[in-house]
């Protein structure tokens, strides 16, 4: 990942508390396991981070969870950031248009493909 | 003082999807046969009325649309333009188009433009272009094109492509179908444009991620044919609300050969209508022309379907009615049942009483009851609908199946007025549907197929509603292919659920494409594969007490009888003892009840029992050991055992003791409780106990999870 070109976490927010950091594989076989991780970053306090630059397989069921956590931040008021999405990742936001939904409402700008 | 129109929204919105529905039906027989003046006037109303509505309430983008549909019906009203098969399409499609402007206007979402945006340019195009051809009027091809803003209008060559709208439904993902995929193969087909709708994204606690809950209209920029994208989405068929429909003017070339009409030679739209682009509104606007032969088929179906007066009729007998919410009958439903059991218990105490005044009292208390029933009937029936509420989806469904399979099918209806409780009724939508898409896709064969095998190649498809018992017997039936019994049975015993020199009657066979997984499309490629989803089928009508059937003959065709429950609000029940506690049974399930002698006793491995039933061994539940109570006694040859059946299992219910069948009040454990496994509910009986009511498929789950029962009496049930 080319560090240098991203937004950095600390661009954007003070303190990140709760990070939500995806691995190679976000599909609906890891559904259950990344809802729960999800769950369980969003239980502390925020502001958040999401870290996608890892992802390296990603399907609909994987894209529908970030969006469900983005919608709950949205709707609490809750601030975060991208640290980072992966070209697969960023073309399947792409290709299931879900890209607006997932402008972080606490970032400088828009997380660049890794 | 000003009047806060929002209160009357959600009635517009009811009655506006009441209408389209109205228009729908109409619009189908005016598609099958001569025109007719009212059916037309009818169809008129319901745009008129819509247009009207929206209009008052500042829904502009309905308002706008139905405009120009009104105008069109309007042209076909006074006999400037003449009905065309294609008119019908566009027509049957503006429906949709305006179902879905609905929807998103009653969810205060904004209206797809690229859903609305092509057809709407479609209908003002034809309304503008010459009603009957006149060599005055502009080509209907340039005046879709103004109409539409087009390339076409800036004189570069129209893009085709298509609309399509993907809804997933529960199972698609956990089945293995990814919408990235679907979208990927879209996008590598041609330029794709994609709106997600997110709007029913729950929070991330309550999201299953399993179920896709996104939504995805999109605009494919491409020249691909209608099979290369119905061949994305095969696996998914089933699994998905899915519409495709195509974009820009081109049709498919089988639409255009079945639908469109030649236009007249010399006239301004007959090079639009010639050109190998043969465009949708070019051919609904051309001028009445010789009737083609598929038209000639048409009409002829059209001589077997109810008369345009009979639908009339049947519009005017469903007036003077008023709205009342759901709650408000469940209410009212919940009180009845409440009186119902409070006089059961005033009857029980005054059987206690003697003398003369007590006689009286018993008297008058046989009428209370006699009024109560006739009170809880009539309650009843207020929750009561025409099973028609289903069957008149059906019409369209075939119409629009049958033209993209390249199959004639016919469809005859009968007791449609045959009512059911809502419930039910909500219930029993999704499997008739499947039933039917199944009997469409692959009972019914194509043209060829059947005048080989010495049919007519218009298949039939009949849907029969009628009460049988106290129950209502709905029947799918299709004089297709059948099912063959070799097939099905190879294929079980390839996947193990048959032993390989094992023989089964020819019922048996045919039930086992209800078995779970069995259903795979290569399973039954050539012979119907009817197996696809069938288990859900079953699984969601016995979910709600009812029972299916299926009857098939090689080379005649398959009949699926349904037979299900007036009503979920009250149940015909046995009732058993046990110990103490009082079950309720629905006799539904009940196969039959045995004393049982030694010799028909057996353990498996000292775990399981099972009972020997002629030719059959069937597991034992002990219903005192399932529910951790105290029996009477816990030996098996002291007590009954009740032959239950369920999802295609049998199970033997041991019971101290049978008592009376009744037919009892269900109360929601869920509601008052909570969700109970191998409970449906529960009543209170005239004594005022509380009784059980037993869910039996719920009750072999229960006691198939107990871990020492678990295989042995898996392989037996």
């Amino acid at each position: 990942m080319a560090k240098d070109a991203q937004p950095t976490v600390d661009d954007a927010l003070a303190e990140p508390r709760g990070r939500v950091i995806l691995g190679a594989s976000c599909t609906i076989h890891e559904g259950a396991a990344i809802k729960a991780h999800m769950l369980e970053q969003l239980a502390r306090a925020g502001p958040y981070e999401i870290d996608g630059s890892a992802v390296e397989r990603v399907d609909a069921a994987g894209v529908q969870l970030i969006v469900a956590f983005a919608l709950d931040c949205l709707e609490r008021g809750l601030e975060y950031v991208w640290k980072g999405r992966s070209e697969t990742l960023e073309h399947a936001i792409e290709l299931l248009s879900v890209g607006a939904l997932l402008e972080s409402p606490g970032a400088a700008g828009p997380p660049g493909a890794q | 003082m000003t009047l806060d129109l929002a209160q009357f929204h959600e009635t517009f919105f009811e009655e506006g999807f009441e209408a389209l529905g109205s228009m729908e039906t109409a619009l189908l027989k005016l598609s099958a046969g001569e025109p007719d003046a009212e059916l037309i006037n009818t169809i008129f109303r319901v745009a008129h009325s819509i247009k009207g509505g929206s209009a008052t309430f500042g829904f502009a983008d309905v308002a706008a649309f139905t405009h120009t549909l009104e105008t069109l019906l309007d042209q076909l009203r006074s006999g400037q333009r003449h009905v065309h098969s294609n008119i019908v399409d566009v027509l049957l499609r503006s429906v949709d188009v305006l179902r879905e402007m609905l929807s998103s206007t009653q969810r205060k979402q904004p209206v797809a433009s690229a859903f609305t945006a092509g057809l709407h340019a479609q209908l003002q195009a034809i309304v503008k272009s010459s009603a009957d051809g006149g060599a005055s009027a502009p080509p209907v091809a340039a005046a879709i094109a103004v109409a539409a803003g087009s390339p076409a209008a800036a004189g570069e060559p129209a893009v085709p492509g298509w609309h399509i709208r993907l809804i997933p439904g529960p199972l698609m993902m956990e089945h293995g179908n990814d919408p990235l995929r679907m979208l990927r193969e879209l996008a590598s087909l041609g330029t794709l444009v994609t709106r997600v709708d997110a709007g029913k994204v729950p929070t991330l606690a309550e999201l299953d991620p399993e179920e896709c809950v996104l939504s995805w209209q999109m605009e494919l920029r491409s020249d691909a044919e209608r099979a290369a994208i119905d061949q994305i989405f095969e696996w998914a068929e089933g699994e998905c609300t899915l519409s495709i429909e195509p974009m820009s003017p081109v049709v498919s070339t089988q639409a255009a050969a079945s639908n469109a009409a030649p236009a007249p030679a010399g006239t301004a739209t007959a090079p639009a209508a010639s050109a190998a682009a043969v465009t949708a509104a070019a051919a609904a606007a051309a001028p009445d022309a010789p009737v083609t032969p598929a038209v000639a088929s048409r009409a002829a179906a059209a001589a077997k379907l109810p008369s345009a007066p009979e639908a009339v009729r049947s519009a005017a007998s469903e007036g003077g009615s008023i709205r009342v919410s759901i709650e408000k009958i469940d209410e009212l439903l919940n009180s009845v049942g409440e009186l119902v059991i409070t006089q059961s218990v005033c009857s029980q105490l005054a059987a206690l009483l003697e003398g003369r005044q007590a006689d009286e009292l018993r008297n008058a208390l046989v009428q209370f009851e006699r009024h109560m029933r006739s009170l809880q009937e009539s309650v009843m029936r207020v929750r009561m609908l025409p099973i028609a509420s289903i069957f008149n989806r059906f019409p369209r469904m075939i119409r629009d199946l049958g033209q993209r399979l390249g199959k004639k099918v016919e469809l005859k209806m009968s007791g449609d007025q045959t009512e059911l409780d809502k419930t039910v009724l909500e219930k029993i939508g999704d499997p008739l549907v499947h039933l039917v898409r199944n009997a469409v896709d692959h009972g019914i064969e194509m043209p060829d197929q059947r005048r080989a095998a010495g049919k007519d190649e218009q298949g039939k498809i009949s849907l029969h509603a009628y009460h049988k018992g106290g129950n209502v017997i709905v029947e799918v039936s299709d004089d297709g292919a059948g099912l063959q019994r070799d097939k099905i049975l190879a294929k079980a015993r390839e996947r193990g659920l048959v032993g390989a020199d094992e023989e089964l009657p020819d019922d048996k066979i045919l039930n086992l494409i209800f078995a779970p997984g069995f259903s795979t499309v290569e399973v039954l490629s050539d012979v119907s594969g009817r197996g696809v989803g069938m288990d859900v089928v079953r699984r969601n009508i016995n979910q709600i007490g009812g029972h299916v059937q299926l009857h098939s003959t090689p080379g005649k065709g398959s009949t699926v009888r349904i037979r299900l429950p007036l009503t979920l609000a009250i149940l015909d029940g046995q009732l058993a003892r046990v110990g103490r506690e009082i079950y309720i049974v629905p006799i539904v399930s009940i196969v039959e009840t045995i004393q049982i002698k030694r010799d028909q006793i057996n353990s498996l491995a000292g775990k399981a029992e099972l009972f020997r039933l002629r030719d059959e061994y069937i597991p034992i539940i002990r219903l005192y050991e399932l529910f951790g109570i105290q029996a009477d006694n816990t030996d098996l040859l002291n007590g009954l055992l009740m032959i239950v059946e369920a999802d295609g299992k049998r199970v033997g219910l041991f019971v101290d003791e049978l008592l009376s069948q009744q037919q009892v009040v269900i109360k929601s454990l869920e509601t008052n409780f909570r969700q109970v496994t191998a409970l449906a509910g529960a009543t209170m009986l005239g004594d005022g106990r509380v009784a059980l009511i037993l869910d039996i498929p719920g009750v072999i789950v229960r006691y198939m999870d107990q871990p020492c029962r678990a295989e042995p009496a898996k392989e037996a049930a």
